[in-house]
């Protein structure tokens, strides 16, 4: 490589530490125009706000640039990347370990300060200003931990002749975007929290920037949404054992906000439309945040693979663990010392209310993310204590946490009958009867003829078949009376009904496509047919209803690195799977690459062991029923939600309804 | 076959969505084996990060799997086996942290964590009640009637 290209890092590391300037200034700006009693100096902030994604961008332009070109100078990259490494993954590469992830962390918090000044600068130009502070001394934090204490621009000299590559489990297209979906996600928090901060802050109106943080709330509920599901893909796709979801102290971590996020998605509706709940939902937006920045630090802090490793590097640790306490303990001061500063105007009319059924919805999920928070941290906190080692696996999660999803199914059906300030029972009472009648048999049907299968499906395809066939009916039931009212055909009153309540059925559809997952997490988590064979060539498995046929063994070679592949055929249909060994010679790491025959009922899913003898091959095969459904429903909540934020924020209640 | 297949996966779409199931048949397993790997999900493989035996692909999960089932083999009941386990690893093997001891506590408090939610938020509604709407208007028999009459076209 030349000198110039090598010069490009510094330049980059040059921004970064600019950068951290420029959001100091950004947090600084507002409150020197308060002391100053100059208003203009808080606009600084904005400008502020726009050069420091500049400056932040440049550094990751850099560091792109040094992957892609193979610099081996920078230690960063010699770590995370090879010579004989795609392209697309070098790029990727950037968020595959310690250093990148961090600083993709604030590259996206400076996207979004970026967008916040430039969609609010016009809107609420009062505001704006001590919003963009908040998140600058957000980036303040990160960038002092990027620079000072784990620093990608960090140099190797001399130069590596080749980098160490990337981990091979990260070579796969569905980790490359999950980092970035994961964080904008997690990111996205920062927005409402911001929001949050000045609110109490400036004793800003709980009705305006309520209805303001909904659009925001969703767009980070959806980035965190999709990234779990691709997390869930990855996990699927790529590492082997049949299953998509371990209850893993990683998974949880992004679990946790995504659990409080549901609540918050939720109460931003009552309050928009009610006018209570103010002080809860400041308490929900900063835990979602916190719980967000509480996962990427278990994450990336190696507190978790063991309380140890998170003192290997005390000076990281200490450092992560002091942001999190100021962070917290500010955002909660502030709470506390201001959080009263708006009454609710409304009170609750009746306990059968949808608001109520809303107040419930934050129960349970508040606890939902509670017992996860619980399972996630207490083995931690038992080692570090007592020197007690116990394991919280998937059955501890599976025990607690299938009951409270069954709640929220349950909830999920109630909760559209039931109309806001006060249900008429006996009104209600009719609409619930069909559905009453039609998840009843559905679950009873399901005992019956599945004897065996575990107390949890009939429950739970029988709350499935209610809530389902309440959000059918709910939606019929509103065209019924829009035709009513308006002469038209059907196809367009079936239409017209969605488009002009968007937000409504926007949600509806997340429902849907919620139940959707469920029956996939029915089917997949209770039907789950497996075996481990050793097979030779033409030896014929059969497991849960598929037979397979091992036809033979091939040995291939890629760029970076070499895999044998075995073939087997699916007898009944006649396609094939491979399931695959990769060695990565640059790490003497070998994979595993399962091989995945798909269909909307059923995925064939094939591993292939080891072999003592080269002839006889160890091969496990997994028929994992409706596991499509999962990614299926991911789809629909995706499509749901743009749905909903297509839809205008309604001026004013209609009365009624 | 091909046919009994598709005929089967459909019925249980069926089951699911149009609550008509004829699922019934048992798929043929090896009962040694069903029984080996119920065992080997509860308990964790020592080199692995979080994952149970029955999923691992490494050695060591691999001897595990055969040492339950040569322990099955010779008679020994579920609980033995696990116990034999707990013996050699600790508690630390267990995928379920156990209900006595240093694991008793997990079990607790998400019973409680609900119990003290679901009572603030009870509370919390039962403080915030009130009447918030002005009374109904009086309708006269005539409109009561008229509504009436609307809400029956509009409900089933």
């Amino acid at each position: 490589m030349t000198s110039a290209t090598s010069h490009l890092v510094e330049l980059g590391h040059f921004s970064a530490h600019l950068a951290l300037v420029v959001a100091l200034i950004q947090g600084l700006a507002p409150i020197a125009a308060r002391y100053t009693r100059e208003p203009r100096l808080a606009s600084l902030s904005v400008n502020a706000a726009i050069l420091v994604f500049v400056l932040t961008t440049i550094g990751a332009a850099t560091l792109i640039h040094a992957f892609v070109t193979s610099d081996f100078s920078v230690l960063y990259v010699a770590q995370h990347s090879n010579t004989l490494l795609p392209i697309f993954y070098k790029v990727a590469a950037l968020w595959g370990g310690h250093e990148g992830s961090l600083y993709l962390w604030v590259w996206i918090l400076t996207l979004y300060s970026l967008v916040v000044a430039w969609y609010g600068r016009k809107r609420y130009p009062a505001h704006v200003p001590v919003i963009l502070a908040v998140q600058g001394w957000l980036m303040v934090g990160f960038f002092g931990l990027i620079l000072f204490l784990s620093n990608p621009f960090t140099r190797l000299f001399p130069a590596a002749a080749d980098g160490s590559d990337l981990n091979p489990l990260l070579q796969d297209p569905g980790m490359v975007i999950h980092p970035p979906m994961l964080y904008l996600g997690y990111v996205g928090f920062s927005v409402p929290f911001a929001f949050a901060m000045t609110a109490l802050l400036t004793k800003w109106d709980s009705e305006l920037w309520v209805g303001l943080i909904r659009r925001w709330t969703l767009i980070a509920w959806g980035f965190l949404t999709t990234g779990i599901l691709l997390g869930g893909w990855w996990a699927y796709y790529e590492l082997g054992w049949g299953g998509y979801w371990a209850w893993d102290p990683v998974e949880n971590a992004s679990f946790m906000p995504w659990l409080l996020g549901t609540a918050l998605v939720h109460s931003i509706t009552v309050q928009d439309r009610r006018q209570m709940l103010h002080a809860w939902n400041i308490f929900l937006v900063i835990s979602t945040f916190s719980l967000s920045l509480l996962g990427t630090f278990l994450v990336r802090s190696g507190v978790l693979s063991s309380v140890h490793a998170f003192a290997v590097d005390p000076g990281r640790g200490a450092y992560i663990l002091a942001f999190m306490v100021i962070v917290l303990s500010t955002s909660f001061g502030i709470f506390m010392a201001k959080g009263r500063y708006q009454e609710a105007r409304e009170s609750i009319t009746s306990l059968l209310s949808r608001e109520s059924l809303f107040v419930w919805n934050n129960v349970v999920f508040t606890l939902a993310c509670a017992c996860v928070l619980l399972g996630t941290l207490y083995p931690l906190a038992l080692d570090a204590l007592s020197g007690d080692k116990i394991t919280v696996g998937a059955p501890y999660f599976n025990t607690v946490m299938v009951p409270i999803f069954l709640f929220i199914v349950l909830l999920m059906g109630i909760g559209p009958l039931v109309p806001w300030r006060k249900a008429n029972t006996e009104r209600l009472r009719k609409k619930l009867r069909v559905p009453l009648v039609l998840g009843a048999t559905a679950g009873v049907l399901m005992a019956v003829f599945m004897r065996g299968v575990h107390w949890t499906g009939p429950v739970a395809v029988g709350l499935v078949a209610f809530t389902l066939t309440v959000l059918v009916g709910d939606y019929l039931r509103a065209v019924r009376i829009r035709r009513v009212q308006v002469k038209e055909n059907l196809w367009r009153s079936l239409t017209k009904t969605l488009l002009m309540n968007r937000r409504h059925y926007g949600g509806m559809i997340v429902h849907f496509g919620i139940l959707v997952i469920a029956i996939g997490l029915v089917g997949s988590g209770l039907f789950r047919s497996e075996t481990t064979v050793v097979m030779t060539r033409g030896d014929v498995v059969e497991v849960g209803g598929e037979r397979l046929r091992l036809e033979g063994l091939r040995e291939l070679r890629r760029d970076n690195y070499a895999s044998l592949e075995a073939k087997l055929t699916l007898l009944d249909s006649g396609r094939s799977v491979y399931p695959e060994k990769r060695r990565y010679p640059s790490q003497e790491a070998l994979m595993t690459e399962s091989g995945i025959d798909s269909t909307p009922l059923r995925d064939v899913y094939t591993v292939l062991a080891e072999s003592s003898d080269g002839v006889r091959w160890g091969v496990h095969v997994y028929v994992n029923p409706l596991v499509q459904f999962i990614w299926g429903g991911g789809a629909i909540i995706l499509m749901g939600l743009t749905f909903s934020l297509s839809g205008r924020r309604r001026k004013r209640e209609e009365p009624g309804v | 076959m091909s046919l009994n297949k598709y005929l089967r996966a459909l019925m249980m779409l069926l089951c699911v969505f149009t609550l008509v199931s004829a699922y019934a048949e048992k798929v043929k397993e090896d009962p040694l084996d069903r029984q080996m790997l119920e065992i080997a999900r509860e308990l964790r493989c020592a080199v692995c990060q979080n994952q149970p035996i029955s999923e691992s692909n490494a050695d060591l999960a691999r001897d595990m799997r055969e040492i339950i089932r040569e322990q099955l083999m010779a008679g020994k009941s579920r609980a033995d086996v696990l116990q034999y386990f707990v013996d050699r690893y600790g508690n630390y093997v267990l995928m379920n942290p156990p209900v006595a001891g240093p694991g008793r506590l997990l079990w607790l408090l998400p019973a409680m964590i609900a119990v003290i939610l679901a009572a603030a938020a009870f509370f919390y509604l039962k403080h915030r009640q009130g009447r918030s709407l002005p009374p109904p208007p009086e309708l006269s028999k005539q409109d009561h009637e008229r509504v009436r009459r609307a809400r029956e076209r509009l409900d089933t």
